[in-house]
């Protein structure tokens, strides 16, 4: 890759400064890096926190800006597929420049924003009132951003909602609560906040709270289905889509499958990804079938070493989960952060064995009397790893969602004789998305013929 | 056991909320008693509250406009529930434009009370939310330790100054001591003390008046400038004081010498009192 110097430069209109200072701070929530991908469609930001349980991407298109200019500096070899921008940036560098929203709408005339490949760094310029200009050399690192391919319109249920009626109810729940759990029939979208699992009278207190379907703007139940998520990243997001004026969609399926909770405008588009829990309450007694988390290494590997590991763990395509703590505390640290860890670490190692993490299980896993489960939750990325999730094996996808490696070289034939049917939406990387992205498009005009 | 219990009126619901508020600042855990006439909320003077113990009595009939309960049995017909305060303080918050309120004694996994609130959305549909909070059920041999604390004879009643000025008085003085002297006379004088190796410090408050003491009281020979007195811990009078958001009806504080200090609260038509103990 030879050296090149103007990868894309998007000037910024007046009231666009702070949304996009507003989704540089939404992003800030979930994470502590921020890839930022430019491609012909627009300018992504994409942002996935350390234990994989929460995604957000939002593309700003080229429209958006007031001039957009992205010529890819190389193709790859074989393909003749553009090579991405590898930028990664620490938020604590851009979250300071965009932190002021007021700032930037009034004081701020043109931002404009220059990635230089040579130097290793995007330039954040500002001109503002008064011929001041405050230039930024933001450095980023290398690295490869992630790309998660998920199919919405696959998902039984599909709901749209002003986000202000979100809003006020999420206030009505008790504060301190980690968790949030959507609740849907047919006829009933019921709000909850997690139910605690303690008969200590310390555990919180479980408040529900229900809409009736004429609230939404679309409704669509084809599973009665409840699933359960974070509640802390709902706040983040509802607040990001109350700014974008747009109806929030949500899409989802059964727990454990992710739910998507996203915004579309002509000029943006926000997509939240986060794992929900699954329910297996049979799973209790026995560690080994409590799955870890496996790293993006899983895509690197030798096919003749582990195609039959892949197909088998693809196939079988029930989330894999991380065993929780205690119920009482959802979001234990302690055991998460030392599988996050050790994910991290394989991913850098690169190793091709997919040899199980060592396990993060808690063992102190409390059963209550009653019927209080044990849920874990779902590190939505990857698939199984445990032979004996077989339950979802007859659900039309394979997997959750894909992580798509673009220097991978998905091997279509490859993998269909490791046994693993490849979805429609995942054949090779650009085309991947290229087809994703299409097949959204027809929800999106079903939500849109529903809202007239 | 049951109980369902029905707010309608927002005055009075404003006024629940507002007694749950208080009861949230001043203890952590407390017993809930249902009965007929009555609801109490009660902290009973063990080791963990530091001996400080605390009766808090409301007619239902003020506040509910709904109200059925069947207590443990027909010759003990009540309720005694534990709850964490802040929990009930919390969900009423949540109802604070509702049209009604409901509360109701329940079993989902585990034994609830139920508060049900009835909003008006923004879109103009009522909404109902509800929480649940769980409880624990005071066994019968227990219920003996949670009973009206008899009122001591003291030696010296004075009407309270403002709540407010005695709260930041003695916000500030905490920062000096950990215990305090509270003493007072019959003649309308009471002064809060502390006293280090470096530094004492005195506030006096004066023209407080007294009530009218019954003709058996202990007192009645008692000259009226001599003060009783207790020392207490600081932080004790500091959470009492803090839990005082509202300018009560009548405050009244009787002090037994060198044992305790009983605080006697009316807000409109709730009771509230609150023991101190002397420092051993």
């Amino acid at each position: 890759m030879s050296g090149h110097t103007d990868g894309l430069r998007p000037p910024l209109a007046a009231a666009s400064r702070s949304l996009f200072g507003k989704a540089i701070q939404t992003l800030s929530r979930v994470s502590d890096d921020l890839w930022l991908d430019p491609s012909e469609k627009g300018l992504a930001l994409r942002a996935v926190n350390s234990c994989h349980s929460t995604y957000g991407y939002i593309l700003f298109s080229s429209l958006f800006f007031q001039h957009y200019q992205w010529s890819p500096s190389a193709t790859m070899r074989d393909n003749d597929i553009p090579m991405n921008l590898n930028c990664k940036l620490a938020i604590k560098s851009i979250l300071p420049i965009f932190r002021c929203l007021n700032y930037l709408e009034k004081s701020v005339e043109k931002c404009k924003i220059v990635s230089r490949l040579d130097k290793c760094r995007v330039v954040f310029q500002f001109f503002c009132k008064h011929g001041i200009k405050r230039t930024h050399n933001v450095y980023f690192q290398d690295s490869q951003p992630l790309k998660i391919l998920f199919e919405k319109s696959l998902c039984a249920n599909i709901l749209m909602i002003r986000p202000r009626l979100l809003t006020e109810a999420i206030v009505l729940l008790t504060s301190n609560q980690e968790e949030v759990t959507f609740s849907v029939t047919p006829g009933n979208f019921c709000l909850k906040s997690s139910s605690g699992e303690s008969l200590d009278l310390s555990s919180s207190v479980y408040s529900e709270m229900s809409f009736d379907p004429e609230e939404f703007d679309f409704f669509q139940v084809g599973l009665d289905t409840e699933i359960t998520f974070c509640f802390k990243e709902l706040k983040g997001i509802l607040s990001f889509s109350e700014v974008m004026h747009v109806p929030l969609s949500i899409y989802f399926d059964f727990p454990g499958k992710p739910v998507v909770l996203s915004m579309d405008d002509m000029l943006l588009e926000a997509n939240f990804i986060l794992a929900t829990l699954s329910d297996h309450p049979s799973r209790v007694s026995s560690p080994q079938s409590q799955s870890l988390c496996l790293s993006q290494a899983l895509r690197r590997t030798e096919p003749t070493q582990s195609s039959a590991q892949v197909g088998q763990s693809q196939a079988s395509q029930a989330p894999e989960s991380i065993s929780r703590a205690a119920p009482k505390r959802l979001f234990p640290k302690d055991p998460l952060d030392s599988s996050c860890a050790t994910e991290t670490k394989r991913a850098s190692t690169n190793q091709d064995d997919i040899s199980e993490v060592p396990e993060s299980v808690v063992s102190d896993m409390e059963e209550g009397p009653g019927p209080s489960q044990l849920r874990k939750f779902s590190c939505m990325f990857f698939g199984a790893v445990s032979s004996q999730q077989q339950e979802y094996a007859s659900h039309p996808l394979d997997s959750l969602a894909i992580a798509s490696d673009s220097e991978e070289d998905w091997d279509t034939d490859r993998l269909e004789r490791a046994g693993l049917r490849v979805p429609a939406a995942m054949v090779s990387q650009s085309q991947g998305i290229q087809q994703m992205l299409q097949a959204e498009k027809p929800v999106a005009k079903k939500v849109s013929e529903a809202r007239k | 056991m049951k109980f369902r219990a029905k707010i309608v009126d927002l005055a009075c619901l404003n006024h629940f909320t507002r007694v749950s508020n208080m009861i949230a600042k001043l203890a952590k855990t407390c017993t809930l008693r249902i009965s007929p006439e009555k609801l109490n909320f009660i902290l009973s003077d063990k080791l963990a509250s530091g001996g400080v113990s605390m009766w808090c009595e409301l007619e239902q009939e003020n506040i509910f406009s709904e109200f059925q309960m069947e207590g443990v049995s027909a010759e003990n017909n009540a309720i005694y529930l534990e709850l964490t305060s802040e929990n009930l303080s919390r969900a009423l918050k949540t109802a604070q434009n509702a049209r009604a309120l409901k509360i109701k004694l329940t079993n989902k996994h585990f034994p609830c009370l139920t508060v049900s609130v009835e909003l008006l959305s923004s879109s103009s549909s009522s909404r109902i939310v509800t929480h649940d909070i769980p409880i624990k059920v005071i066994p019968r041999r227990l219920w003996k330790d949670l009973q009206e604390p008899s009122v001591p004879d003291s030696d010296v009643s004075i009407y309270l100054p403002a709540l407010k000025t005695m709260k930041s008085v003695v916000e500030k003085m905490k920062n000096i001591s950990n215990h305090l002297v509270i003493e007072a006379n019959l003649n309308g004088e009471l002064n809060l003390k502390i006293e280090t190796e470096l530094v004492c410090v005195t506030t006096h408050f004066k023209d407080l008046g007294n009530p009218l003491l019954s003709s058996e009281s202990a007192s009645q020979s008692r000259h009226p400038e001599d003060m009783a007195e207790v020392h207490i811990d600081i932080k004790k009078l500091l959470q009492f004081l803090a839990g005082q958001q509202v300018t009560p009806t009548k405050a009244v504080c009787n002090i037994v010498s060198n044992r305790i200090v009983h605080f006697d609260l009316l807000l409109e038509d709730i009771s509230l009192q609150y023991f101190i103990p002397a420092l051993s």
